[in-house]
């Protein structure tokens, strides 16, 4: 009757053995409920004074209020289970998405994770809180009150005996009829809210070539269609509603005429009878409130079955650990040999990367876009594993790894990308990201190395300025300045990986940049993919890659003398412009 | 909640729309709640008056029919209700989007950047479906629920006052007074929740962008308290928030216990005097609980009225931002095009004292190419949408042969065509992206302007070629290859302006080579104005500009910028990457 996923979350079982208890209670508590409530009408239908009213309505507003304080209570007891079981399953998914990193992340779709993480687990919330409630009454309720009836009146209680299986299966039919529709329909919904959605973000197109009136009818015709085809599955989907509520009203009424013929003849009294037609609806709204609710529970359903193939996903970690790996030095090495990775099965990222640095060194990668630099600092930044990670391809001061994805050597890397991370705080906070607990003298320190302290000087609150969403927008350069003194705050991170960090930026501002970043290059180990052409001079040593390969390695020197793919990609970058 | 109704133009006018629908629709909800009252009713009756046994069945004939009839009633009434209701609303949405279309088109909105990444557009189309759960579950319940109630009670009224007043006491309780109560004790809460989950929002957005570097960090801790640290504050509003609610849910039951004592005790006073009337008593208890199913919903549905207001305001605020067009439009023909100036122009948006654009002039000749530089974020793209007309100067002018270039703007598509940073391609062929440049030209013509811009090869390389969707069959375009697709579409459109906005940005020196040698070839002869931040390509223009903080700092011919001007020759071998340090 659960899903099987649900069962495996602690504490469930528990929850449904105390649920059943109250539900046992709840459902004595509604029989006694009509019971005192047909009693008390009884009495006045035999023309008796109020007085013989008072006890009975008593007892009656009892078992009421006992009824559904039960459900307030049982809703507390459920909610309380959701938000735990909720709140481990979304610590366990941020968990795994702080091992996964960056890359795996993006092939799982950032979007899809941040939204399975918020959105994603409110729904399961709502799933728990429906779901094994729901359940759990349906699955008592209506059984304890039919016992009930049929040691009333046998006829009733075969009657309502029988309209459940009838429902159910009707329900089925028809819910396999809709969802087959509904199937057909949802594409038709995603094709309109599409053709809603790119009208609208091609609106600025549209005018530009003088169309966006002609399009607003067009959009309403689509529109139309969709709801035209929506109802005609409507129409179906609505139907299981329709049936259940139809077999359920029926049958009370069928239960009323026999009740009724029963009285005619004798074979019944009125209080027995009464206290069945009271007990009727009750008897099915656990079914009802199923069914209503069914619709809500599989988003939730779907969204549980999401992050549980999330966190099915194997996190990189290095089996072997670079434990005596204490920093990058001078005399340090690194030696990579054969390095293969792919993402999928048809195509090789990298393919048999041979590289060996010795010491503090500059190294620039250049490449055409998608020739696989990004996937080879991914790499060295440990985000990635090689698919030959058994094979040991790196080797650390002579100790050999199947990856660097191990905390042993990533803290002692920084990584700036084009847009580095900035988080809502202030300039202080994200500067001391690796550092938390570093003194304000050491920040204003690396502030003024990395350049920030023009731009912070003219802040009213200096480096106590929020940034970040709902604080101060800051620009690219100056994000990519916050990125170095984080980097420069902590002496353990000799290791600078850039993946293009200026591309976006203005030459004058790339310009400007460089200048600080360049005495913070000495010291340390710093591997730089660009497309840009004036850092090559500022390298040691080029690698120059090529799907997946790297195809020529060594100085920029010797590379420009040798005439080969070097010379050709920058001739390519340069342009024809050589006369201006 | 009155004053956000006062001003809609969002809701209220379509409530007056397909008025006969939506009369049914209420019509038909109410018959469903008579006919489940009137199946508890009648049975009710029916088996108190067959306790009584009459000599014959035939006695109790009308009502056994009654119960049948009811019977069937209430579940084909609900489900007709429910068709119509959303058959209502789904016109309703239809005439709604076109709307949000037709205001946007009119609005200054479209050229946000925040309009470009879509993010607003996905909000205000999330906005419409909201309108449409307004409707459906707060509207509908609650009309339904208080037409239902006052018939009632009419009917009551009739046949004794007392209990009438007792039943509209208990009514208002449960209908007016709870569900109000609900707004204001748990309103300002459930904003404060969305506040919250949109903060966490941000943050878990931010930290995914920068999860390598958490990752580095090695701080697993700090990055779990960072992303949930708004949870415990979440669920403890929302624990507080639910116990409200069921607490409230077992108020309104208690209220129901209470109506049924109320019944009891007046049925009991009531009916004494004879076995006859004494027959109803159990049919008006029994009748008291249908009413459960009518009126529990009204509460709940009231307090997700906070929900909905965001939207109902973000709507309501968007059609107060039109762009007015110059009436005095101009039937000038973009064929004789002569010279396009700027006088003298400053611009600031309204309210904002910081000027965007300062004092800038300059004139462009037919056939003439100009070149605009400069840092990004300087107010070039500004500088473009004057020159267009969708801004309007704060100080000077801009005319095209001497008419103000406001005044062109029903024409602005003939006189301007615009390459930007991200192409729209729409999600159909290759063949009608193309095409939109101009609607009129035939097959022939578009293949050719895909030629041109170098495409030809590739496309014809695709299984489907031409008919090729631009966003399925797993064909994905590279940014260059769109950028080239919304340039076929530009020679189509053969206008005699053409402004470039950054087109090669985002693409890798290689590729922005390559198309930029294609804008130079195609674009021949026409006149372009050229915005870029670096000086890849400059060398085929008649003049460069370079802006500021707002204003121009240097401009002449490129050769001349070289020879002259050591800033210009400094940005030159910087970009050539042949500076050295």
């Amino acid at each position: 009757m659960f899903d099987k996923q649900l069962m495996s979350i602690p504490g469930v079982k528990k929850l449904i053995a105390k649920l059943s208890c109250l539900a046992t209670i709840q459902s004595l508590a509604i029989i006694l409920e009509a019971y005192f409530l047909s009693v008390a009408v009884v009495n006045t239908w035999s023309l008796k004074k109020i007085t013989a009213l008072l006890l009975p309505m008593l007892y009656f507003f009892i078992a009421f209020v006992v009824r559904y304080s039960i459900t307030r209570i049982e809703s507390q007891i459920t909610d309380r289970f959701a938000t735990k079981a909720t709140g481990e399953i979304k610590t366990q998914l941020l968990t795994k998405e702080f091992e996964l990193g960056p890359r795996m992340i993006s092939q799982i779709g950032s979007g899809h994770l941040i939204t399975l993480a918020l959105e994603g687990t409110d729904k399961i919330e709502n799933y728990f809180n429906l779901i094994i409630l729901k359940t759990v009454n349906m699955a008592i309720i209506p059984v304890i009150l039919l016992i009930a009836i049929f040691l009333i009146n046998f006829i009733s209680g075969i009657t309502l005996f029988l309209v459940f299986p009838i429902i159910i299966i009707f329900m089925i039919i028809l819910g396999l009829a809709a969802q087959a529709k509904s199937a057909r329909q949802y594409k038709g919904f995603t094709d309109m809210s599409n053709n809603f959605i790119d009208t609208m973000r091609g609106l600025k197109t549209l005018k530009l070539f003088g169309l966006s009136d002609k399009y607003a009818d067009n959009l309403y015709r689509v529109s139309e269609n969709y709801r035209k085809s929506t109802m005609s599955v409507l129409k179906v989907a609505l139907l299981s509603t329709f049936a259940l509520d139809f077999f359920t009203t029926i049958s009370i009424a069928i239960v009323a005429v026999f009740l009724g013929v029963a009285l005619i003849d004798g074979k019944i009294l009125l209080l027995p009878a009464l206290t069945i037609l009271v007990l009727a609806p009750d008897y099915f709204l656990p079914v009802r409130d199923y069914g209503d609710d069914y619709h809500a529970t599989l988003d939730g359903k779907n969204a549980l079955t999401n992050i549980f193939e999330i966190l099915k996903i194997k996190s990189p970690t290095s089996k072997i650990k670079l434990s005596d790996f204490t920093g990058w030095n001078n005399t340090s090495e690194l030696k990579i040999s054969d390095l293969n990775f792919s993402y999928d099965k048809t195509s090789q990222a990298l393919q048999n990367i041979n590289f060996n640095v010795k010491g503090y060194k500059k190294i620039g990668i250049v490449g055409r876009s998608g020739s696989g630099k990004s996937t080879f600092l991914n790499m060295l930044g440990g985000w990635l594993e090689p698919s030959n990670a058994d094979q040991l391809p790196f080797d650390v001061n002579g100790k050999k790894v199947g990856s660097l994805s191990q905390i042993e050597w990533q803290k002692h890397i920084s990584y700036i990308p084009q847009d580095p991370y900035i988080f809502a705080g202030t300039i202080t906070e994200n500067i001391a990201f690796y550092q938390p607990n570093a003194t304000k003298q050491q920040i204003k320190v690396v502030a003024e190395k990395a350049g920030l302290m023009d731009f912070v000087n003219d802040l009213q609150a200096g480096l106590d300025t929020k940034i970040g969403e709902s604080g101060r927008g800051i620009s690219g350069g100056q994000a990519q300045r916050i990125a170095l003194a984080r980097t420069l705050l902590d002496d353990n991170r000799e290791i600078l990986l850039l993946d293009e960090p200026t591309a976006h930026l203005d030459i004058e501002t790339e310009y400007e940049l460089k200048q600080t970043m360049l005495p913070i290059f000495r010291n340390h180990l710093v591997i730089f993919a660009t497309h840009r052409l004036h850092w090559m001079q500022n390298m040691d040593y080029i690698l120059v890659m090529d799907e997946g390969k790297l195809v020529e390695q060594g100085t920029p020197v010797e590379l420009v003398n040798r005439n080969g793919i070097y010379k050709e990609l920058i001739d390519e970058i340069r342009g024809a412009d050589q006369n201006a | 909640m009155h004053k956000i109704f006062k001003n809609d133009t969002w809701i209220k006018p379509y409530l007056a729309r397909y008025k006969k629908l939506l009369v049914l629709v209420f019509f038909l909800g109410v018959l469903t709640f008579f006919c489940a009252i009137g199946l508890m009713f009648v049975a009710g009756y029916l088996i108190s008056r067959s306790a009584t046994h009459p000599y014959n069945i035939l006695v109790v004939y009308v009502p056994v029919l009654l119960t049948r009839a009811f019977g069937i009633g209430r579940p084909l009434f609900k489900y007709l209700e429910r068709i119509n209701s959303h058959n209502w609303v789904l016109k309703v949405t239809s005439l709604l989007r076109k709307r949000l279309y037709t205001t946007l088109e009119t609005s200054a909105m479209f050229l946000t950047s925040k309009f470009q990444t879509g993010d607003l557009l996905s909000i205000l189309a999330e906005d419409i479906d909201h309108l449409e759960n307004l409707y459906l579950r707060t509207i509908f319940p609650t009309v339904v629920a208080y037409i239902t109630g006052i018939i009632v009670i009419l009917c009551l009224g009739v046949i004794s006052w007392l209990y009438a007043i007792f039943m509209l006491i208990s009514f208002a309780i449960i209908l007016l007074f709870i569900p109000l109560a609900s707004v204001a004790m748990r309103g300002a809460a459930k904003e404060y929740e969305r506040s919250l989950v949109h903060e966490s929002y941000s943050e878990l957005t931010d930290a995914t962008f920068g999860i390598g570097d958490w990752m580095i960090s090695g701080r697993k801790n700090g990055f779990l308290k960072r992303v949930t640290k708004n949870d415990s504050k979440l669920d403890a509003s929302n624990f507080r928030t639910r116990k409200y609610e069921w607490n409230r849910d077992l108020l309104v039951k208690v209220m129901f216990a209470i109506i049924l004592i109320g019944t009891l005790i007046w049925s009991n006073w009531f009916f004494n005097s004879s076995q006859a009337l004494a027959n109803y008593a159990a049919a008006f208890v029994l009748g008291v609980f249908p009413l459960m199913d009518t009126f529990i919903p009204v509460s709940q549905a009231m307090e997700e009225w906070p929900m909905y207001k965001d939207s109902v305001l973000r709507l309501n605020k968007l059609s107060n931002d039109e762009i007015k067009p110059n009436p005095d439009q101009s039937a000038a023909n973009p064929d004789t095009f002569k010279e396009i100036k700027m006088n003298d122009v400053t611009f600031n948006y309204p309210g904002e004292s910081v000027s965007l654009i300062k004092n800038v002039s300059l004139e462009v000749k037919r056939g003439q190419k100009l070149a605009i530089i400069g840092p990004s974020g300087v107010g070039k793209t500004t500088l473009l949408q004057l020159l267009l007309g969708s801004l309007i100067p704060t100080k000077g002018s801009v005319t095209i042969d001497g008419i103000n270039v406001t005044r062109l703007q029903n024409n602005q598509a003939k006189w301007f065509s615009v390459l930007d940073q991200h192409p729209f391609l729409f999600n159909t062929s290759v063949l009608n992206n193309v095409r939109i440049g101009n609607e009129n030209s035939s097959n022939e013509d578009v293949k050719q302007a895909i030629k041109d811009v170098g495409l030809e090869d590739y496309i014809k390389s695709l299984p489907d070629g031409y008919n090729t969707n631009v966003h399925e069959s797993g064909v994905r375009f590279s940014g260059g290859q769109r950028q080239r697709l919304a340039l076929a579409r530009i020679l189509l459109q053969n206008n005699p302006i053409v402004l470039l906005d950054e087109p090669t940005v985002g693409l890798d020196p290689i590729t922005e080579n390559d198309l930029i040698k294609t804008l130079d070839r195609v674009l021949k002869g026409k006149t372009v104005i050229w915005v870029t931040h670096h000086l890849q390509g400059l060398s085929n223009m008649n003049q460069v500009i370079f802006l500021e903080n707002g204003s121009i700092k240097m401009e002449g011919t490129p050769s001349e910028l070289y020879k002259n001007n050591p800033r210009y020759r400094k940005l030159y071998a910087m970009d050539q990457g042949i500076v050295q340090d």
